[in-house]
């Protein structure tokens, strides 16, 4: 039976881990290779690093803290964050990157989505959606870029079903409005695409204890879940995460009784 | 020993280097990796690994740029029975054909060809199956005893990242198996010569354990 994975989440600025409460006021919590490997070592079924940095050169930075985590880490590792073309793909691709997710490029450059998966293959691109509430949509959810700051006028669902049409094997789904609150993922956001879309779909944003991931599995049918804050400042362990999940019915990798 | 990882341009090289070279320091074995497309330097070599990422056409398509490069394996797993190890697309491209995007040949060493998987009902938590079959899944362990499954059980969970699968009537080939919506062969192979629908590169410490087995195993 396939697990339910579990994602640790490693915002990266300039080869820093930083998690911020809703993208700004961001805090220091360390070493992202040290990071990942320790993760990995608790149990986390992927590894995803977003690099948050704002400058190509501090982006630069990226590429060795890929492949230094990729010569001792061996779960799979997405990164993302000003993923722009089929360059940055390939440079990731190479350190040793399992899967690049493009968020505000596919908005500005929808072709992407194609191109890279043409490229690449489907498993590999993941298409990553901020998602904010608006009314004036018709799923009630718009998509925005650049951490939620600007505002795109596009309908999430469309978005979502339009991303896996051209390609997208997997959908990194972020509720702007819960990330960082610790209130809960968004639920029905997160039953919203995953029920209409055919490829899985992670829920990303808001986890405050293991309870949340349980409910988004058990009543949004969410693939995976992602959290970042809550592991980093070791609020709750990957383990404990996942033993709530197994207690709670759902298969997961290394909680046998 | 020498070990050969066939480059043709599949993008998760360096992380199938970076597992292999984890295990043989691991295991205090005698093993030098080398990642290349060079004829001469694959004929020369004791153990080979083809890894594979992407769709199953591109890496085709990937190999046959290296002129006389499929000729060249071919030579050196079926005549000289060389130990071999396909991995994810590289292990599909040991059978008869895949029908992803088109109908693309393989080598044709093993009978069998890939159909997208039947993604069809719901899984025991009421969500829709998806494509790909993505995530850790564990093996079926029933068909035959095989070094490559030493110390391995049905707790050991493996990297899978998919969306088509084999079938075949030879149930001989079938080392081990996996459940996703409907049975899916895991390792197949026979002789020198093993495949592996998963990622042992990205399989944590039961992916070393499969590799350390594969490189210890003696013909």
């Amino acid at each position: 039976m396939l697990s339910t994975r579990v994602i640790a989440c490693l915002d990266v600025h300039g080869g820093r881990t930083v998690k911020g409460i809703n993208f700004v006021d961001l805090k220091d919590a360390g070493d992202p290779v040290e990071q990942a490997n320790l993760y990995s070592k608790t149990g986390a079924d992927e590894i995803c690093f977003l690099d948050i940095s704002a400058t190509y050169e501090k982006r630069k930075t990226m590429l060795d803290v890929i492949s230094k985590t990729a010569k001792t880490c061996f779960v799979p590792l997405t990164v993302g964050g000003g993923v722009n073309n089929l360059d940055n793909f390939c440079e990731l691709l190479n350190c040793g990157a399992d899967k690049v997710s493009v968020n505000s490029s596919a908005v500005y450059n929808p072709k992407i989505i194609r191109e890279s998966s043409d490229k690449f293959g489907n498993q590999c691109v993941v298409l990553a959606i901020d998602a904010i509430e608006n009314k004036a949509m018709p799923s009630g959810y718009e998509v925005t870029t650049h951490g939620g700051r600007k505002n795109t006028n596009l309908d999430v669902l469309n978005w979502a079903i339009q991303g896996v049409r051209n390609g997208a094997g997997e959908i990194l789904l972020t509720s702007m409005n819960a990330d960082g609150m610790k209130t809960g993922y968004n639920l029905q956001l997160t039953k919203l695409i995953s029920e209409n879309v055919s490829v899985p779909v992670i829920a990303s944003g808001g986890a405050g204890n293991p309870k949340d991931m349980v409910d988004v599995v058990l009543k949004s049918g969410a693939s995976a879940v992602l959290a970042a804050s809550i592991f980093h400042f070791g609020i709750h362990s990957i383990f404990s995460v996942k033993k709530e999940m197994f207690k709670n019915g759902i298969q997961v990798r290394g909680c046998e009784n | 020993m020498k070990l050969i990882i066939i480059d043709y341009g599949s993008g998760n090289l360096r992380s199938v280097e970076n597992a292999f070279l984890n295990s043989i320091t691991d295991n205090n074995l005698k093993c030098n990796i080398e990642v290349t497309n060079n004829l001469h330097t694959i004929s020369n070599a004791d153990y080979l690994v083809l890894p594979g990422v992407g769709s199953y056409p591109d890496c085709k398509k990937g190999l046959q740029n290296t002129k006389g490069l499929i000729d060249v394996l071919s030579e050196q797993v079926i005549h000289k029975k060389k130990k071999f190890l396909g991995i994810c697309v590289g292990m599909q491209l040991m059978f008869d054909y895949s029908l992803e995007k088109m109908r693309t040949p393989g080598f044709g060493w093993l009978s069998g060809n890939f159909s997208k998987i039947k993604a069809v009902g719901k899984d025991y938590l009421g969500r829709n199956y998806k494509v790909p079959h993505m995530g850790w899944n564990s093996l079926n362990l029933k068909y035959i005893c095989h070094p490559i499954l030493e110390n391995i059980s049905e707790k050991d969970q493996y990297y899978f990242v998919h969306s088509y699968y084999l079938k075949t009537s030879e149930t001989s080939q079938l080392i081990a198996s996996t459940n996703y919506c409907h049975q899916i062969p895991a390792i197949v192979g026979q002789e020198n010569y093993l495949g592996v629908q998963f990622h042992p590169e990205k399989s944590s410490l039961s992916g070393q354990k499969l590799i350390s087995n594969w490189l210890k195993w003696k013909l």
